[in-house]
């Protein structure tokens, strides 16, 4: 082979500096990670900072930029004065004396509200409670522990949550990717036409499937339980209650698969296919790699942070229907307790429902955001630019 | 006459058509051409003639459209075109024949470190592992000029000229026999062309390995150029000595050709070519310059031959029959 051979002052076995490869790699390294860190600051400082803006504008809403301070005064005054009639000690005053005792017992009212600070204090101190969950009491729902305190309610039910969906939205990400790749593999094929058109499907929502599935599977096979989270009572043996608990997650997770994975997997596969027509991977081609290498790394590869945006959107897009879709499973998470909450007028409950739903969508964006930013050392740059 | 260079690459008959709506585009139509160690066949047409379609065709890049595809690559003393699938690409591609292609930009993955890029061929080709294949690349990128510290960064973080660096030391890295170079200064800018064309003048006579130059570039091409082959409409019309070709070319389209190209030392207007070229779905009979050429006679209704001009020129026209 001509490898061997030596012309001109190419030297095939010439020295290598190894110490400044190494030095470069490093710097590299280094630089990268420092990339990493302040690309990840300043994403977790936007969505921090636009789940504030959120809070802030609803609560400034909700009080209608102060205009319900006046009411809340009319009716603490009603209320003193009604309270005041019932007292014995009442009766026995005169006039001035009774206006005097409803005005200290509305001023004392009005203190207890810490109404007598400007709005524009109080919005900000509402809006410190709204971000730490701290609503006070409920007014109706109970905390499976007895708990009446709102964020102990919603505490106790975010893991279920988390568990249902993240677990959901992983198999999703990876059948859909799997499922994508291999169909622009084969594009025109028979598989490829099925999953095309299969796509609408995805119009309706999670739950729609869902009641189908209960139906097949549960009412008529009586193969698979009709919701829940464990059986009841729930197993001691920690083996039996991981069991119980898959076997509980079988229907809901096979029904958010459905209403996504046919979409989603057509979209990447297309994806998949614009980026199979890069120079780059008829150059790889060229170089010899195995197929195998060419998807990983040239097709896989560049394509992953487009995944992940149109995957972001797509969870974005899935998480509203999760209230219904925990109803319909009677799975005991937030979204079954929003929808209790409303149905009882529980207001406390409900806003700090919504407050942690924006948490979730923020922590979402953040996690793939994170992901985007390990895939795609171009987004780590910033500026996109050259050196 | 000097001694010539061992031969190296040897095509024959090298057929390439694309099944399209319409039917077969018989974009390589027959091509021969003869490569030797140590020197540069350029390759020169407009675009659309099929020079790319060539490249592609000698290192088995087939669409999933292509039609016809036969004819016979001498590679030394073997006919690649026999090679299965996985040989080809286990024994030839970039082993043997690498390619430089046309825009860099785009040939680099977005998301891979040059350095590893480079080294990538050398590990799967030549069975090094991790460290022997970077030291290959690091002195395959220093000969070529791109400094240590590109070795870690990403394409996009280079410019144009460092771009198309790091692709010919890619191209370089496993010491092919022959690499192809499609077009590869024609996305750069006039100085970074001048220093990339000298830098594959150097690597011509310093590294055992011919190169295929395409090229619609006449007067850069003249600077690499040993042998000139002049494709139209899937065809080689004029293959030869270039020195000889640019002085006095043959085929009435080499003759065209080199009269659009401005000249430097003369007031010479460049003319251009009137007409369009021949669509490669239905080309003419005959000869497929003829709409074209001034020089046009009855014989030219019927396929010319490919005749031996002097020693090494060939000219497919009836005028030199």
């Amino acid at each position: 082979m001509a490898a061997n051979t030596i012309t001109g002052d190419f030297n095939i076995n010439a020295e290598v500096d190894v110490e400044s490869i190494e030095a470069s790699a490093r710097k590299a390294r280094m630089q990268g990670i420092k990339r990493l860190v302040r690309y990840t600051l300043l994403k977790l400082v936007a969505l921090v900072f636009t789940v504030a803006v959120g809070v802030y504008i609803t609560i400034v809403v909700a009080n209608m930029g102060g205009a319900v301070d006046k009411i809340r005064l009319g009716t603490i005054r009603e209320s003193v004065a009604l309270a005041a009639t019932a007292d014995p000690a009442f009766k026995t005053m005169n006039s001035e004396q009774r206006v005097a005792y409803i005005n200290s017992r509305v001023d004392l009212e009005i203190k207890r509200y810490g109404l007598d600070r400007p709005f524009l204090v109080r919005s900000f101190e509402y809006l410190w409670d709204g971000m730490t969950l701290n609503f006070g009491f409920s007014q109706q729902l109970v905390s499976d522990s007895g708990s009446r305190l709102v964020r102990n309610i919603l505490l106790e039910r975010l893991p279920s949550t988390l568990l249902l969906f993240g677990s959901a939205n992983l198999i999703l990400f990876f059948v859909a990717l799997f499922a994508g790749l291999s169909l622009s593999r084969r594009y025109g094929s028979m598989a490829d036409k099925v999953v095309l058109a299969l796509a609408p499907t995805s119009a309706a929502p999670a739950w729609f499937y869902g009641l189908f599935l209960i139906l097949i599977f549960a009412a008529m096979l009586k193969v698979l339980p009709f919701g829940g989270m464990v059986s009841a009572p729930p197993p001691d043996n920690p083996v039996d209650y991981l069991l119980s608990l898959l076997n509980h997650m079988i229907l809901p997770m096979a029904a958010w698969l459905i209403s996504a994975i046919f979409l989603t997997a057509y979209n990447w596969r297309t994806f998949f296919l614009i980026y199979s027509s890069e120079d780059y991977v008829e150059m790889a081609k060229a170089k010899g790699l195995s197929d195998r290498m060419i998807e990983r790394r040239y097709i896989l590869r560049p394509t992953l942070p487009n995944i992940i945006t149109s995957f972001a959107l797509l969870l974005i897009t899935l998480w509203t229907g999760a209230i219904i879709f925990e109803t319909v499973f009677n799975w005991p998470g937030i979204g079954q307790l929003y929808y209790r909450a409303i149905g009882a007028f529980d207001t406390p409950v409900i806003v700090a429902n919504v407050v942690l739903y924006a948490y979730l969508l923020a922590l979402t964006v953040f996690v793939l955001d994170f992901v985007y930013a390990l895939v795609d050392p171009r987004v780590r740059v910033g500026d996109g630019g050259r050196k | 006459m000097e001694q010539k260079n061992e031969l190296v690459l040897k095509v024959r008959n090298l057929r390439l058509y694309f099944n399209t709506r319409g039917g077969p585009v018989q974009a390589v139509d027959g091509v021969d051409f003869d490569l030797r160690k140590n020197e540069a066949t350029v390759i020169i047409g407009e675009s659309g003639c099929g020079k790319s379609s060539l490249a592609k065709a000698i290192l088995r890049l087939l669409p999933r459209n292509a039609g016809i595809y036969d004819g016979e690559i001498w590679l030394h003393d073997q006919n690649i075109m026999t090679l299965d699938k996985e040989a080809y690409r286990k024994e030839i591609r970039w082993k043997r024949i690498s390619m430089v292609p046309q825009a860099a930009m785009n040939a680099l993955n977005p998301v891979m470190k040059i350095g590893d890029q480079v080294a990538e061929p050398a590990m799967i080709h030549m069975n090094m592992n991790n460290e022997e294949a970077t030291k290959a690349a690091v002195r395959m990128l220093e000969h070529v000029g791109v400094p240590i510290d590109f070795l870690h960064r990403y394409s996009f973080e280079l410019s144009g000229g460092m771009r198309q660096r790091s692709a010919l030391a890619m191209a370089l890295v496993t010491l092919p026999d022959v690499v192809i170079l499609d077009e590869p200064t024609s996305a750069l800018d006039v100085l970074t062309q001048a220093s990339i064309m000298n830098l594959m003048k150097r690597m011509k006579h310093e590294l055992e390995t011919a190169f295929i130059l395409i090229t619609h570039d006449i007067a850069t091409s003249s600077e690499l150029a040993d042998n000139v082959a002049v494709m139209y409409a899937g065809q080689v019309v004029e293959v030869g000595d270039a020195r000889r070709f640019f002085t006095q070319p043959l085929h009435p389209y080499s003759h065209a050709l080199m009269a659009s190209v401005p000249r430097l030392r003369e007031v010479v207007e460049p003319e251009f070519i009137s007409g369009q070229p021949p669509s490669l779905l239905n080309p003419p009979t005959g000869c497929r310059f003829k709409d074209r050429c001034p020089k046009r006679f009855d014989k030219c209704d019927e396929e010319p031959p490919t005749i031996l001009y002097d020693v090494d020129r060939k000219v497919k026209c009836w005028l030199y029959v």
